[in-house]
C-alpha cells in the first residue's frame, strides 16, 4: 500500500472553493418554481428541455466544476505518493527485534518473538506499526502500517541469525522509518554489552520514547573462538564465558567425518587450547565442534580452510641478478609474510623480463623496480604497458636505476633529479601515519625514525603526487601517484642496502610486507572470513562457501564474530544512556526526500491536465445546455 | 364582449350558495334574457286537444272539456316530445385546474347544474354521469319530480378524480344508452384527441345527438407565464422545465391546432362543439345547448 501526501498541504484549503458551485446549485434548486399545469403534454413536444435531462446535465456540470476546483487545489498542494502504507503524519510504534547470535540460546528467541508480538499488540490503536530486525544490519520487515496482522506475521516469521549486535544500526534504521512522525520505539534485545560498536553511527530523534524489553541471556556459554592448522594438527581454542568450570568434548570434522576428538576443560571465564591430531589433507575445509546445550549455538562450530591461500605473484626487477644483493632483501622480506605463503617473489633482470609476454606480465600482482640498467626497449615497454594497464609498481631510485630512461619505463615524467643527494644520517618520517603502509609503525612510535638513508634522489613536487614519507631534510622519501590506470609508489633511495641501510633495519620487513600488501590489495585470495565482513556474493552465514568452477574454484570459510559469544549484558538504564539523541533536523531531510519524490512523480501536472479536461468538458456541456 | 355583459360572471356565480341556487340563477336569468331574444317557445306548454281513443291514459282526459261539451278529449303537452338527456361531466385531475377564481370542474359543474335545471323546466329526462378514467358517479336519466335535486346533490358532492380516459366511459355509456336522445359532454378533453373523438362518435353511430362543451382555462389558451419554471402535469406528475417566453408561441399554436382539430372532426361527425373558457359566462353554454336541442326536435 502507498499513501498520498502533499508537499504544500495548505493549498488544500483552496478546495473549499468547491463549495461555491455546490451552494449555488442547491440555492438554484431551492428557488426552482414548480407550477401545476394540466396541458404539460403539449409542452413536452415543444422545443424545451426535459427537466430530468436538464437536471442530469446540471449535475454533470456541477461535478465538472467541483472537480476542476478540487484538482486545482490539489495540484497546487503538490501531491506525491509516499512509499509507506501509513500516512506520513500518523504516529508510529517501531518494534525493533534483535536477531543477533546472542539470542540463539535455546528458547531465547521464542521469548523475544513473544515480547515483540506483545509490543505490536500493545501499540496504540491510532499508531501505525513498523517492525525492524537487527543484528549486524537492520532490516525493515514491515514499514509503518495499520495492519497489525502483517506486523505480527513478520514477527513470527523472523529467525535468529549468527550476526553480531549493532544497536546503533537498529536505531538509525528506526530513525529513518520514523521520519518526522511522533513515535515510540520498542527494542526487544538481550542487552548484550558488545552491541554498542564505537564506529557505528545512529541515534533516535528527540522526543521519541524508547522502551527496552530485555530478554534474559544464558548464564554461561562455550564457544570455539579459533581453529588453526599447524601441519597435521588443528589447534582449537575453546572459551568458557560462564562462572563455573566447564568441560566439553571437542571434535575435528573433516569432510563430514570425525577426524579427531579431545576434551577441553575450562576454568570460569577462561579459555583452553585443544590440539586435535588427525589425518588432514592439503586441501579442503574442516570444522571444530563442541557441545554446548545451554549457550549460543552458532559459536559451537568453527570452520577452517586446510589449504593455504595461493601466494600473490610479485616480481622484483633488478639490474643484474648475478650481483651480490640485487633483489635479495625484498625477496627475503616478502618471503616471511604469512609463514611464507602470502607472496611468491620472482627476481628478474632486464634481459629476462624482456622475454616475458604481456600475459605473464599482467599476471604479476605487483612489480618492484630495483634496477633498470639492463632493461632493453621491449622490457621498458612491457613495464610501461603493465603500469598503464592497471599494474602496481614500486620504483626505487637507487644506483641501479637510470633516471634518463625512467620516462620510457614509467611512461610519465617523475621529475627525478639525475644526481643523487648525499645526506648525512637522514631518517624517514611518515607524513600520514594512518596510511596502510605505515600502520604497523603506529606502535611503537618512531620505529621509522631509526632508518638511516645516506643517499637519495630528489623528487620535484608534482600535482597528483602524494608524499607518504619524507626524509628529515624535507625531501620526499616515499610518494604515491597514479599513472594511467596503474598505481606507482616511488622510494627515493634504494632497497638493496647500497644507499641506505634500511634493509638491515627491523622495520624493513613490515615495511616491505605492508607495501606489497598495499600494492596487491584485492589480488589476495582470502580464505577465512569473519561475519559480517564477507566478500560480495558470499552469504553472511557461518559455514563453507564454494565459489567459481574449475581452475577458479575457491573454498572459503565464514565464522561468527567471537565478540558476540560473550553473554555479558548491560542494564536498561545504561542502555538508555547510550542512545544518541538527534535533533529533528531530519525533518529537512524528510522534506527533501518528499520534494524529490514529488519532483519525480509530478502528479501536479496530471492534476492540472485533468482539470483542463474537466473545464473543457464543462464548457462543452454548458454550451449544449445553453 | 359587450353583449356578454348581461350574463352572469362565473366568478360571481361561484360565490352563490348551493348549486341549486346557482343553477336557478343562471337559468332564470338566461330565460329572462331569451324573452327578448329570437329563441321563443322553448317552454313546457299546452300543445293541442285530441279526440280520446281507446288505449289513451285516462289521466290525460280533460274533464273540464268533457263537462262542458260531453266529449272526451285528451291534452297533448310539449313534454311528450321531450328528450332523454345524459349529462357527462369530466372530473379528472386536469379539471381541477383553475388560474382564476374557479376551476374547470367548478365551471363544468355549474354548467351541468344549469343544464339540468333547464332540462327539468322543459320536462326533459336527464341523468348525470361523472367520470375520470372510469364512471365515478351515475344518476340515471329521469324526468321525475325531485330528480333535479338528486342531480344537483350529486354535482355538489363531486370530487376531483384521477387521470382522464374519456374514450372508455364514453364507450361504456354508448353501449348503455338505448333510447335515442342527447348526450352533453362537459370536459377539458385533455386526452388523446383520437380517443376522445372515437368515444364521442360512438353515440353518433347509435343515433344519439351529442354536444361537447370543451371547458378550458384561459391560461391553457394563452400560456401567459413569465418566469422559468418546472411545469408539473396535474395528472401524470410529469415535469417539464420550460422558459415560457421561449415555448409560448409553440404551445399556443399546438393548443389552437388541437381545438381546431376537435372542432373540425366533431363537426364532420355532426356533433356540436362549444369551446368555453372559464372566464366566459355560463349562459353561452346554455345557448349552445338550446340550439342543439332545437335541431334535435
Amino acid at each position: 500500500m502507498f499513501g498520498v501526501s502533499f508537499l504544500s498541504p495548505l493549498f488544500l484549503i483552496g478546495a473549499l472553493a468547491a463549495a461555491v458551485p455546490i451552494l449555488l446549485h442547491l440555492f438554484h434548486r431551492k428557488t426552482d418554481v414548480v407550477i401545476d399545469f394540466p396541458a404539460v403534454s403539449l409542452l413536452t413536444r415543444a422545443p424545451v428541455q426535459h427537466h430530468r435531462r436538464r437536471q442530469l446535465r446540471e449535475l454533470i456540470l456541477l461535478a465538472l466544476r467541483v472537480a476542476a476546483l478540487v484538482l486545482l487545489a490539489v495540484s497546487f498542494a503538490r501531491p506525491y505518493v509516499a512509499g509507506a502504507a501509513a500516512p506520513a503524519s500518523a504516529p508510529v510504534t517501531v518494534v525493533a527485534l534483535d536477531t543477533s547470535m546472542s539470542l540463539s540460546a535455546p528458547g531465547q528467541f521464542a521469548r523475544a518473538q513473544q515480547a515483540a508480538a506483545q509490543a505490536v499488540a500493545a501499540a496504540p490503536a491510532s499508531d501505525a506499526v513498523a517492525v525492524i530486525t537487527f543484528s549486524d544490519v537492520a532490516t525493515v520487515l514491515v514499514p509503518p502500517t495499520s495492519d497489525r496482522g502483517a506486523a505480527l506475521s513478520a514477527v513470527s516469521a523472523a529467525i535468529v541469525g549468527a550476526g553480531g549486535t549493532r544497536y546503533r544500526t537498529a536505531l538509525a534504521s528506526a530513525s529513518e522509518v520514523i521520519g518526522a512522525r511522533d513515535a515510540r520505539v520498542v527494542i526487544v534485545t538481550d542487552l548484550q554489552q558488545t552491541g554498542w560498536e564505537a564506529s557505528d553511527e545512529g541515534g533516535l530523534p528527540d522526543g521519541v520514547a524508547v522502551r527496552v524489553v530485555g530478554i534474559a541471556a544464558p548464564t554461561s556459554n562455550l564457544a570455539v573462538t579459533s581453529a588453526t592448522r599447524r601441519d597435521g594438527t588443528v589447534v582449537a581454542t575453546v572459551q568458557n564465558y560462564g562462572p563455573d568450570e566447564a568441560r566439553t568434548p571437542v571434535m575435528l570434522m573433516v569432510d563430514g567425518k570425525q577426524a579427531a576428538q579431545a576434551t577441553a576443560t575450562m576454568a570460569p571465564f577462561a579459555a583452553a587450547d585443544v590440539e586435535l591430531r588427525g589425518t588432514l589433507g592439503d586441501a579442503g575445509t574442516a570444522h571444530v565442534v563442541i557441545e554446548d546445550q545451554a549457550g549460543y549455538q552458532p559459536d559451537n562450530v568453527r570452520f577452517l580452510a586446510l589449504d593455504p591461500p595461493p601466494a600473490v605473484p610479485v616480481t622484483a626487477v633488478v639490474a643484474d641478478p648475478t650481483g651480490a644483493v640485487g633483489g635479495l632483501y625484498i625477496e627475503r622480506a616478502l618471503a616471511v609474510a604469512d609463514g611464507g605463503h602470502e607472496f611468491a617473489v620472482t627476481v628478474a633482470d632486464g634481459r629476462v623480463l624482456s622475454k616475458w609476454t604481456t600475459v605473464e606480465m599482467a599476471r604479476q600482482a605487483a612489480v618492484v623496480i630495483l634496477g633498470t640498467r639492463t632493461l632493453d626497449r621491449r622490457g621498458r615497454e612491457l613495464l610501461k604497458a603493465y603500469l598503464a594497464g592497471g599494474g602496481q609498481v614500486l620504483l626505487t631510485l637507487g644506483p641501479d636505476v637510470d633516471p634518463g630512461t625512467l620516462l620510457d619505463v614509467i611512461g610519465a615524467d617523475l621529475g627525478v633529479a639525475p644526481a643523487p643527494v648525499r645526506s648525512a644520517s637522514a631518517t624517514l618520517v611518515a607524513t600520514d601515519s594512518r596510511h596502510p603502509i605505515f600502520r604497523p609503525f603506529l606502535l611503537p612510535s618512531g620505529a621509522l625514525g631509526d632508518v638511516q638513508v645516506d643517499q637519495h634522489r630528489r623528487l620535484k613536487d608534482q600535482d597528483g603526487r602524494t608524499v607518504l614519507a619524507r626524509l628529515t631534510g624535507g625531501d620526499a622519501a616515499l610518494t604515491e601517484q597514479t599513472v594511467g590506470a596503474g598505481r606507482l609508489l616511488v622510494f627515493a633511495s634504494d632497497l638493496d642496502n647500497q644507499w641506505s641501510r634500511f634493509p638491515l633495519h627491523p622495520s624493513f620487513v613490515p615495511f616491505a610486507v605492508e607495501t606489497a600488501r598495499y600494492l596487491t590489495q584485492g589480488r589476495q585470495q582470502g580464505r577465512d572470513f569473519t561475519l559480517p565482513d564477507v566478500p560480495a556474493g558470499v552469504p553472511a552465514t557461518p559455514g563453507v562457501v564454494r565459489t567459481g568452477e574449475g581452475a577458479t574454484a575457491r573454498q572459503m570459510v565464514v565464522n561468527v564474530d567471537v565478540r558476540e559469544s560473550r553473554p555479558a549484558t548491560t542494564s536498561v538504564d545504561e542502555f538508555m544512556k547510550d542512545i544518541t539523541r538527534t535533533n529533528r533536523s531530519g525533518d529537512h531531510e524528510i522534506v527533501d526526500v518528499a520534494r524529490d519524490a514529488e519532483d519525480r512523480q509530478r502528479w501536479w501536472q496530471v492534476g492540472l491536465l485533468v482539470m483542463l479536461v474537466a473545464l473543457a468538458g464543462e464548457a462543452l456541456v454548458g454550451r449544449r445546455a445553453a | 364582449m359587450a353583449g356578454e355583459a348581461r350574463y352572469l360572471d362565473p366568478a360571481i356565480v361561484a360565490r352563490l350558495g348551493t348549486i341549486d341556487l346557482k343553477a336557478r340563477t343562471i337559468v332564470e336569468g338566461f330565460l329572462t334574457g331569451l324573452h327578448r331574444s329570437p329563441y321563443k317557445g322553448f317552454s313546457v306548454e299546452f300543445a293541442e286537444y285530441r279526440q280520446y281513443l281507446p288505449g289513451d291514459d285516462l289521466a290525460t282526459l280533460d274533464w273540464k272539456v268533457y263537462a262542458r261539451s260531453d266529449r272526451h278529449f285528451v291534452k297533448k303537452y310539449e313534454e311528450e316530445t321531450n328528450l332523454t338527456c345524459h349529462l357527462l361531466l369530466d372530473v379528472s385531475g386536469s379539471m381541477g385546474y383553475g388560474s382564476g377564481p374557479i376551476t374547470k370542474l367548478q365551471y363544468g359543474s355549474y354548467l351541468t347544474g344549469a343544464l339540468a335545471y333547464l332540462m327539468n323546466r322543459q320536462r326533459d329526462a336527464f341523468g348525470l354521469i361523472a367520470f375520470d378514467d372510469r364512471i365515478a358517479t351515475l344518476v340515471p336519466a329521469s324526468a321525475r319530480t325531485g330528480h333535479l335535486r338528486a342531480v344537483l346533490l350529486a354535482l355538489e358532492r363531486l370530487k376531483i378524480g384521477a387521470g382522464t380516459n374519456v374514450a372508455k366511459p364514453l364507450r361504456d355509456l354508448a353501449a348503455a344508452v338505448h333510447k335515442r336522445g342527447l348526450v352533453v359532454l362537459v370536459s377539458d378533453l385533455l386526452d388523446e384527441p383520437q380517443s376522445v373523438l372515437d368515444g364521442v362518435k360512438h353515440f353518433r353511430y347509435r343515433g344519439t345527438d351529442v354536444v361537447v362543451f370543451h371547458v378550458i382555462d384561459p391560461y391553457e389558451l394563452t400560456f401567459p407565464f413569465e418566469q422559468s419554471a418546472r411545469f408539473r402535469d396535474i395528472e401524470t406528475a410529469q415535469e417539464v422545465m420550460a422558459v415560457p417566453s421561449a415555448v409560448r408561441q409553440d404551445y399556443v399554436a399546438r393548443m389552437a391546432a388541437r381545438i381546431a382539430h376537435y372542432k373540425r372532426e366533431l363537426g364532420l361527425a355532426g356533433i356540436d362543439y362549444c369551446l368555453l373558457d372559464t372566464s366566459q359566462p355560463l349562459e353561452l353554454g346554455l345557448m349552445a345547448y338550446l340550439m342543439t336541442r332545437r335541431r334535435v326536435q
